[in-house]
């Protein structure tokens, strides 16, 4: 045991090999644990200005670092790790890196504005989160939560064929964030709810109009018809095209 | 009963003594140790004052040219006071060139010295060409191009280290300079100014832009120049590979040791005391406060009075000050100068 209090140190700096062999002296075992330093090297110069693209953060370079935005938070009673008056000064100088390890705590502003009441420089804390979250996702450097992969597939049935397919949005969806849908039937929710509406004990004790009436019979056929021949609204014609256009036009016009 | 004062010190203080005793009738000898007037701003080459923003050599030139201009002004310039005799209303003073001359008054406006940042050598100056001090880089903005002394490139990256030679216990300087935080982010704007493409950081432990200062200094070096504020006492200059500066220290608010490549470090010098003070204390009879600047006597109605009776003392000859503070303190003295004399030709009569 090398290292006592791992704890103490970022796990992305703990590097550890089943093997190692430095200078020809075999240190495999408790030796081998290393620790990446912790210094910065270099701040981005640019990315103050990049930052600003994004609607929220035209004031970021204000801030003077007096901690007013912090002490207000609604989110910072709840989580010390929230902390928008350290993530405003990382902006400014750049350090994205340390900005893409609060990546999952950043989203959660509630947006109350207590901060850009308090701001004694007007930096508008509260845009600044905002800019972030839409940085942090615009530029891919957070995974796709789920139900911005729901949205994404929602909306694009919506622009091919102006109405979605329950059916397939839900296929898609499943497939595009991975979910194993065969393994939700067997052993999770799925197989739970399909045995729920499970309606054979109708069946079993005689009542067969019952059983048809309760059992969604004709709806998975016209699910099933749909999915094979895909209808699209009526006259949607270039509509979707318009529309996608139209939606990259403002994003550009956004984020430049 | 003589009617002339003495003045020592022909910079903004001294300037504005002279001035002020003139026009009340009354005569000045004016004994300044450098060949020119004007002090400091004028001799280390200041660029564009706080907060006027007017060039030194316009600004203080005017003071210089009201001084020479005055019939009632005698001026030694290359020479020093090496004698004071006598009290108060009646002393003899002897000058370096050999004359005499009966004063009833002496105004100290023996100024400061800037900090030599040879003292702090783990900052790299004068190991590395690209390490200059706030006095320096003013030099290089009143030439008008801002380029890396070593091979003339434009530098992508300024540092400013402030409280260089200022509260700091390790040097024995434990006194606020005062006026550096302001000038340092003039500089920054100036920088900027000339060389668009250059980013300038300030490194603090403290920004202590003082009054009115505030917004039109600090603020507007943040907001309009966009001069970035790194809250961290540097610990070390050194040079990286490629010829490049790295500034180490631990950045406090990241909570993180940092190693940043830059191009051009100044330091923001603070004020020492005259290095000549122990000398003038012994031939004016006055006594130092701690820190070696000239020390106060009574404040509240014997204002700007030294330990001597007599002898006036202001400007930064009593500690850190800025200019226009300075101005007015030798304008103060030379009615403090004037009434004391007019004071003890009435009691004689």
């Amino acid at each position: 045991m090398a290292i006592h209090e791992k704890t103490l140190i970022d796990p992305d700096r703990l590097i550890t090999s089943d093997s190692l062999v430095v200078d020809g002296v075999d240190v495999s075992g408790h030796w081998n644990t290393m620790i990446l330093p912790r210094t910065l090297r270099d701040y981005d110069d640019g990315f103050e200005s990049h930052l600003k693209q994004y609607s929220g953060a035209e004031n970021v370079h204000r801030c003077w670092q007096c901690g007013s935005c912090t002490n207000s938070c609604t989110m910072y009673a709840q989580n010390t790790d929230f902390n928008p008056r350290y993530w405003i000064y990382l902006a400014r100088l750049g350090l994205t890196e340390e900005i893409l390890k609060d990546k999952e705590i950043i989203w959660q502003c509630v947006s109350c504005n207590k901060c850009t009441n308090i701001c004694p420089k007007d930096v508008r804390p509260e845009g600044v989160m905002k800019a972030l979250a839409h940085w942090i996702e615009a530029e891919g450097h957070g995974a796709k939560s789920n139900s911005t992969v729901f949205d994404e597939e929602f909306a694009r049935q919506c622009l091919v064929r102006g109405r979605i397919e329950d059916s397939e949005v839900m296929s898609n969806f499943y497939k595009l964030s991975q979910q194993n849908i065969k393994e939700m039937a067997l052993h999770g929710w799925l197989g739970i709810f399909v045995a729920r509406m499970n309606k054979w004990n109708e069946l079993r004790h005689g009542h067969v109009f019952r059983f048809l009436a309760r059992t969604p019979i004709m709806h998975s056929l016209h699910m099933g018809w749909s999915m094979v021949f895909k209808p699209k609204t009526k006259s949607w014609g270039r509509t979707g095209e318009v529309l996608s256009q139209y939606i990259k036009e403002q994003k550009e016009l956004a984020h430049g | 009963m003589t009617d002339t004062v003495l003045v020592v010190g022909a910079g903004p203080t001294g300037l504005s003594a002279a001035a002020g005793v003139a026009s009340i009738g009354k005569k000045v000898i004016l004994v300044e140790k450098e060949a020119v007037l004007g002090g400091a701003p004028i001799i280390s080459g200041y660029a564009k004052l706080v907060p006027s923003g007017e060039w030194a050599k316009d600004a203080i030139g005017r003071m210089v040219k009201r001084v020479e201009d005055n019939p009632n002004i005698t001026i030694h310039k290359s020479t020093r006071v090496t004698k004071v005799e006598g009290e108060s209303g009646n002393f003899t003073v002897t000058l370096s060139n050999g004359q005499t001359a009966q004063v009833g008054s002496i105004i100290l406006g023996t100024g400061f010295t800037h900090f030599d940042s040879i003292n702090k050598p783990e900052w790299g100056f004068g190991t590395y060409e690209d390490v200059l001090t706030t006095t320096q880089m003013e030099q290089m903005v009143s030439a008008g191009k801002i380029a890396c002394p070593s091979n003339g490139r434009v530098p992508e990256r300024v540092a400013i280290l402030l409280c260089v030679g200022s509260r700091d216990r390790q040097i024995g300087r434990e006194w606020c300079s005062k006026i550096c935080c302001t000038v340092s982010t003039n500089l920054a704007m100036e920088i900027k100014e000339l060389s668009p493409t250059t980013e300038v950081f300030i490194y603090y432990m403290d920004i202590r832009t003082f009054g009115l200062y505030e917004d039109k200094f600090y603020w507007k070096s943040q907001e309009e120049f966009k001069t970035k504020f790194v809250k961290a006492r540097i610990a070390e200059v050194t040079k990286s590979a490629d010829g490049r500066l790295l500034v180490k220290g631990e950045d406090t608010l990241v909570k993180r040791p940092i190693v940043i490549p830059m191009d051009i470090v100044v330091h923001a010098v603070g004020m020492d005391p005259n290095e000549e003070n122990p000398d003038i204390a012994k031939v004016f009879g006055i006594g130092l406060e701690k820190h070696g600047f000239i020390d106060r006597g009574e404040q509240y109605t014997s204002t700007f009075s030294s330990t001597r009776r007599g002898i006036y003392v202001g400007g930064s000859a009593l500690g850190p000050e800025d200019i226009d503070t300075s101005i007015s303190h030798g304008l103060a003295m030379a009615m403090r100068a004037v009434g004391e004399m007019n004071a003890l030709v009435q009691k004689a009569a």
